[in-house]
């Protein structure tokens, strides 16, 4: 008995001990091939990197990517950014701010999105018969900027306007955006006033800002409580529908994403509008580390990663993919945007923003 | 010898092999997780700050703990009292509120935030029977909040809700009716007219408590001389399941619209963000917020998961929310000084002898703080406010005559309450203990002030250390009470345990008025603070 059970159990044992070998050199030499880096993001690109997809092409990369959520203008401030291998904010100003505080690093910009407003389709009929938006090839809707500061600065309600029936409330007709002092939708909402409120030209000075802020101030302060990033705003339109959010200033990005989901949040009432002029946001990945710059330049070459990004609903260099996508999953959305404007500089962007602020105390 | 010694010898260096390879085996196929080892298999809880409202969430975590690996133990408190305990520096990993809207107005509490998730909604509603919701048409028609008001203030709607300054449901329906009623809502201004009808809303205000889940149960109790009950929607459909209720209540949600609560679960402490990803992927997660809905009435905030019908399909407008701290504090402010129904608080205090020393001391504490001496968020709300009448009824083995004081204006330097707060340091302990006489008086005050006075919010705090020595007993004074007249014997007792006080006989007086019995062996100081919030 012994002398059968010896060679066998040897055997056995050996190849146990050459597996596990075999197994932990294998995980040791994986382990040295890849590189953890963390970074902060703002909440608009979370489910980005919480895709497995993502992970996996990463991964194919060497790089195993681990992030914490938060407001894009935040992220300059209220971090130790010498603990983080990237930082990866919504909008270039974001980026600038975090560049003026960390000094010279390298940057990509690997998507951008343009800034659109979350609405409804009884909501877009009112707007419709008050000629603040225009419906086109009966797919999106364009919406005056120029004519809704107007009203916001009369302090127009909804149940003033004619043809309001499906509508007839007493709130003001106000887009809701998120805190301007923490997140940079709300600061490429700034961005898009200030352009009109200015007749039509980027701001570009000390005292073209003076005359602008009293009127952009009632924007951002009679929403009342606002919320910190992107992703709160556009959760309470899909989860508290058109009594509380009939006007969302959010990223083209967010919507698609959630349009391409399956279940999605997307239905039949609602309704996507272009504001006229646009504004895009650009994504722009800090290497605040040598590791945090290797996933910039993964994000802005790799195809996958490129062709990945489109499926969250971003724009990238290959307007083709995005058409061709936007075709195929029959998405309301147009592929060429006109009359886009530049957000004013970083320093003013932020002088209006802190002014801003001074009034929300 | 040979032949049997040299396998054993073989097996013996098998088994010193076996040993080694499962060491190896252990240790390089272990992977990462033993480097992790609080993630999985610590069991030590993770303490989250709760919103009493979030109790019949309780059930759902054991099912967290076995999913996730991460147990949470709720700790429950009021929201605007947890918004200041955190605003202070109170050391919680988590918190967790009905809504974090005025916590992140608070300076203090707003920088503690690593992160915020909404896990499910419920707006604050009307539940109104459903006999008196036919008999006004609201049952076909929702009314306004200003129909409400003017059914208040005709005396034909008498509602429960909560003190807006120690709950949230309240506190939501007081910033929803300031909004509706205001021609500029965004600012929550009023004309003095809509300041009128804002009056008027609150003389329906028959029933009012600390908590959201005390006012639910007070309100079975008392249904039968109330029309309706403001609280979170869930609450009014788990009322109307609960099999306790006389009637359906038809939930009624005001034409101008509604605040809704959104229950963020919050970071505080960013070293445990794998656990709280690992609860909030979970508690968002369909299958639970699917529970959520079905087992606690709240609605899913993932949007693809379909409502169920008795939340109705009406389009809920969401009423504004102030963005500034000083909006919020004027609102409630002005509810306390100006809107409510003013109150009448009967302290009944023992000063019998084993009052003596550090007892009397913590008493003179509570009573100063309430006189203007806690200058915290929750103790400027806490204080006599202006309109109140404040009587106190001391007693030892007789009752001593009783001292009003009528509070002139909100201002805390203001002179009705540095003659309360001379009154009360110049207490004395010393004879025996006569409490059931005492409370009589009051009772019998009480009665007679309702007849000139029935617009006003009536209630007893009874405070004593020590068993009844003197004068009427326990028995006497339930054959007392049952001869009062009904509006009387509706106002509540709130009996407050202290040193070696009589809790058996201090819950009768409480049961026999619907009131509530609080201990204030730990912070007599909180226990007369907390009880605030049911005056």
């Amino acid at each position: 008995m012994n002398r059968l059970l010896a060679p066998i159990l040897g055997l056995l044992l050996l190849a146990g001990l050459g597996y596990a070998i075999y197994n932990s050199m294998n995980s040791q030499l994986a382990l040295k091939a890849q590189t953890t880096v963390t970074g902060l993001i703002g909440s608009e690109k979370e489910a980005f990197f919480a895709d497995p997809r993502v992970q996996h092409a990463l991964l194919k990369q060497g790089l195993i990517v681990k992030t914490e959520k938060a407001g894009s203008r935040q992220i300059a401030t209220a971090f130790d950014l010498s603990k983080y291998d990237f930082a990866f904010p919504a909008g270039q100003p974001a980026a600038d701010k975090i560049l003026q505080a960390v000094g010279k690093r390298p940057s990509f910009v690997p998507f951008y999105t343009p800034m659109v407003i979350a609405s409804w389709k009884p909501v877009a009929k009112i707007l419709e018969a008050n000629d603040v938006v225009r419906e086109k090839n009966g797919v999106y809707y364009w919406f005056d900027l120029d004519r809704y500061f107007e009203w916001t600065q009369r302090e127009v309600r909804w149940k003033d306007l004619k043809d309001s029936a499906a509508y007839p409330v007493n709130k003001s007709v106000l887009m809701r955006s998120t805190d301007v002092r923490k997140s940079n939708s709300a600061a490429m909402y700034l961005a898009l006033m200030s352009y009109v409120a200015n007749g039509q030209r980027v701001v570009a000075s000390e005292q073209e800002m003076q005359t602008v802020l009293p009127k952009l101030l009632p924007l951002f302060l009679r929403q009342g409580y606002t919320e910190y990033s992107s992703e709160g705003p556009f959760e309470n339109y899909l989860s508290m529908g058109m009594g509380s959010s009939p006007l969302v200033m959010i990223y083209e990005s967010q919507y698609i994403f959630e349009a391409l989901k399956t279940p999605s949040g997307i239905r039949a009432d609602m309704a996507l509008l272009y504001p006229e002029p646009g504004l895009f946001t650009r994504h722009v990945l800090i290497g605040l580390s040598e590791h945090g710059a290797r996933l910039g330049q993964a994000l802005e070459n790799d195809p996958e990663l490129r062709q990945l990004a489109i499926e969250h609903g971003f724009r990238t260099t290959d307007a083709a993919a995005f058409k061709a996508q936007a075709e195929s999953r029959k998405l309301a959305v147009p592929a060429d945007l006109v009359q886009i404007i530049d957000p004013p500089s970083y320093e003013i962007l932020e002088g209006m923003i802190q002014a801003i602020e001074q009034q929300m105390k | 010898m040979q032949n049997t010694a040299k396998p054993k010898f073989n097996l013996f260096n098998l088994i010193a092999f076996v040993v080694i390879a499962l060491i190896a085996w252990s240790w390089f196929g272990g992977k990462s997780g033993t480097s992790q080892p609080d993630a999985q298999h610590d069991s030590r809880a993770l303490h989250v700050l709760a919103g009493s409202e979030l109790k019949d969430i309780e059930p759902l975590l054991p099912q967290l703990e076995k999913d996730t690996g991460v147990r949470l133990k709720l700790v429950y408190t009021g929201t605007l009292d947890g918004a200041e305990q955190l605003a202070q520096g109170a050391a919680y990993p988590l918190a967790w509120f009905s809504h974090a809207k005025y916590l992140e107005l608070l300076e203090g509490a707003r920088a503690r935030v690593a992160a915020r998730e909404k896990i499910a909604l419920s707006p604050v509603i009307i539940g109104v029977n459903q006999s008196k919701a036919r008999a006004l048409g609201w049952d076909k028609t929702p009314p306004s909040w200003s129909d409400l008001a003017m059914q208040a203030a005709k005396g034909e709607f008498k509602f429960a809700m909560t003190n807006p300054t120690s709950s949230n449901t309240g506190f939501s329906a007081l910033i929803a009716l300031i909004a509706a009623l205001s021609s500029d809502p965004e600012n929550f201004t009023l004309t003095a007219a809509q300041q009128q009808t804002v009056q008027d809303f609150f003389k329906g205000q028959r029933l009012t408590a600390g908590s959201s889940g005390w006012l639910a149960e007070a309100f079975v109790r008392e249904q039968e001389r109330l029309d309706g009950i403001i609280n979170y929607e869930s609450v009014v459909l788990q009322l109307n399941r609960s099999g306790q209720l006389r009637e359906p209540l038809t939930l009624i949600y005001p034409r101008e619209g509604v605040v809704t609560a959104d229950y963020p679960l919050l970071l505080l402490d960013a070293t445990k963000r794998t656990e709280y990803d690992k609860v909030v992927a979970w508690l968002k997660s369909p299958a639970i917020q699917k529970r959520l809905m079905t087992e606690t009435d709240r609605r899913p905030i993932l949007p693809s998961i379909p409502l169920e019908a008795r939340f109705g399909t009406q389009t809920l407008i969401e009423l504004p929310f102030p963005g500034q701290r000083s909006v919020v504090d004027r609102i409630l402010t002005s509810y306390l000084d100006e809107q409510r129904l003013p109150a009448h608080a009967y302290f009944v205090i023992d000063l019998s002898g084993s009052m003596a020393g550090e007892r009397i001391d913590a008493l003179k504490t509570a009573l100063l703080n309430l006189m203007g001496a806690d200058s915290s968020l929750t103790g400027q709300f806490a204080r006599f406010r202006a309109r109140e009448e404040v009587s106190f009824l001391p007693f030892r083995q007789y009752v001593e005559p009783q001292v009003n004081f009528a509070i002139a204006s909100g201002d805390a330097t203001e002179g009705s309450l540095s003659n309360a707060r001379a009154f009360a340091q110049g207490l004395t302990p010393s004879g025996g203990t006569a409490i059931f006489s005492a409370l009589a008086e009051a009772y019998t005050q009480i009665a007679h002030e309702q007849s000139k006075h029935p617009d006003r919010y009536y209630s007893v705090v009874l405070m004593t250390d020590g068993a009844n020595t003197s004068g009427m007993s326990l028995d006497d004074y339930s054959h007392f009470f049952r001869q009062l007249p009904a509006e009387a014997q509706a106002i509540k007792t709130f009996p407050i345990l202290f040193g070696d006080s009589d809790s058996a006989a201090m819950e009768q007086v409480a049961a026999m008025s619907g009131g509530k019995v609080f201990d204030g062996n730990k912070n007599l100081a909180a226990a007369f603070k907390t009880i605030r919030g049911y005056q």
